[in-house]
């Protein structure tokens, strides 16, 4: 008797938690024959995070230089979760030395991605002079 | 015999339950995890991301090119506040104004009046025109449905052709946020 009562509980108390945990997931539609024609980049990524790596996962990374010479960098993320993640990103600019140009344009972003989705981050170098770039994720609550 | 071991368990818990409740005075840095996040003002990690978007969509743009002497020179205009709070726009032109300058692509100006008057002693024939003034305004927007409360801050931004008279660009970036009290930590 007892028991059965318990198992009650735990099944009305599993139901309710599972539906404060459900989340929208994202479907998309696009073109197949693209027209533009990107300019991805090889890249090195360093993980140190693996929760957060699978939720904001890297795709590609493609980049321009704009018509006055600046840099800019488009970073493709997919969250391959079906949870909804928040998290922070900033882009570190480093000039032809290797030395890192501080400035607004770095400063830390908060940003969402919905379970399954597909969103670009992109970021516009401070100056000509950067030429290199790096951009770190953040876990958040 | 209970009681014996029980007791010496609370005793120890006690410090640590009270140490847990505060936290010391430290340094932190702008828009770190630790950050306050309220839903009734706008937080200064707010006015750095409407700042950075903007700024960053500012410089991939040729509209600030197309002068007669670049680099163009640049007003700092009016931020009107349509919040409900007293706000310093400093906090969000300066930032621009900075990484205009730092990009070489412009120069700002505001209304100085010391620098003014100097200006007119060395160079009376008259001073520069600013190519293009930068305007905008901060809006807030709140809704609510029981004790939960969404704030929206809408950063407006325009720049404006002194000659043509016109808006060459303009951008607005929305900062949304949403709780029943103020948390610490992103």
């Amino acid at each position: 008797m007892k028991t059965s009562k318990y198992l009650v509980l735990a099944l009305a108390a599993g139901a309710v938690a599972l539906a404060g945990c459900s989340t929208a997931t994202v479907n998309s539609v696009e073109n197949t024959q693209k027209v533009g024609q990107p300019y991805y980049i090889n890249d090195t990524r360093v993980v140190t995070d693996n929760s957060l790596a699978k939720s904001v996962a890297l795709v590609a990374v493609n980049t321009i230089t704009t018509p006055a010479g600046f840099l800019k960098v488009q970073v493709q993320v997919k969250n391959r979760t079906s949870s909804h993640k928040s998290f922070l990103y900033r882009f570190d600019w480093f000039d032809i030395n290797g030395m890192q140009v501080k400035n607004i344009v770095s400063a830390t972003i908060p940003d969402q991605i919905e379970g399954g989705e597909t969103k670009f981050i992109a970021g516009v170098a401070p100056n000509p002079d950067c030429k290199d770039f790096r951009l770190n994720f953040i876990g958040a609550k | 015999m209970k009681a014996k071991i029980l007791f010496p368990l609370l005793a120890a818990a006690t410090p640590l339950l009270l140490t847990g409740c505060g936290t010391n005075a430290h340094y932190v840095k702008t828009g770190d995890k630790e950050q306050i996040i309220s839903t009734s003002q706008i937080n200064i990690q707010d006015y750095a991301t409407a700042a950075s978007l903007s700024v960053q969509k500012l410089l991939a743009t040729s509209a600030i090119d197309k002068v007669a002497n670049p680099p163009a020179l640049i007003e700092i205009s009016r931020i009107i506040n349509n919040t409900s709070q007293q706000v310093d726009t400093d906090l969000l032109t300066k930032k621009i104004s900075i990484a205009l300058l730092q990009s070489g692509r412009a120069v700002t100006k505001t209304v100085d009046p010391l620098a003014a008057s100097y200006q007119q002693q060395t160079s009376p024939a008259g001073t520069r025109v600013p190519d293009f003034t930068l305007s905008g305004k901060i809006i807030q927007t709140v809704d609510s449905a029981g004790d939960t409360k969404r704030t929206t801050y809408s950063f407006q931004l325009s720049l404006n052709d002194t000659r043509a008279g016109v808006q060459v660009w303009e951008d607005e970036e929305e900062i949304g946020k949403q709780g029943t009290r103020a948390t610490v930590g992103f």
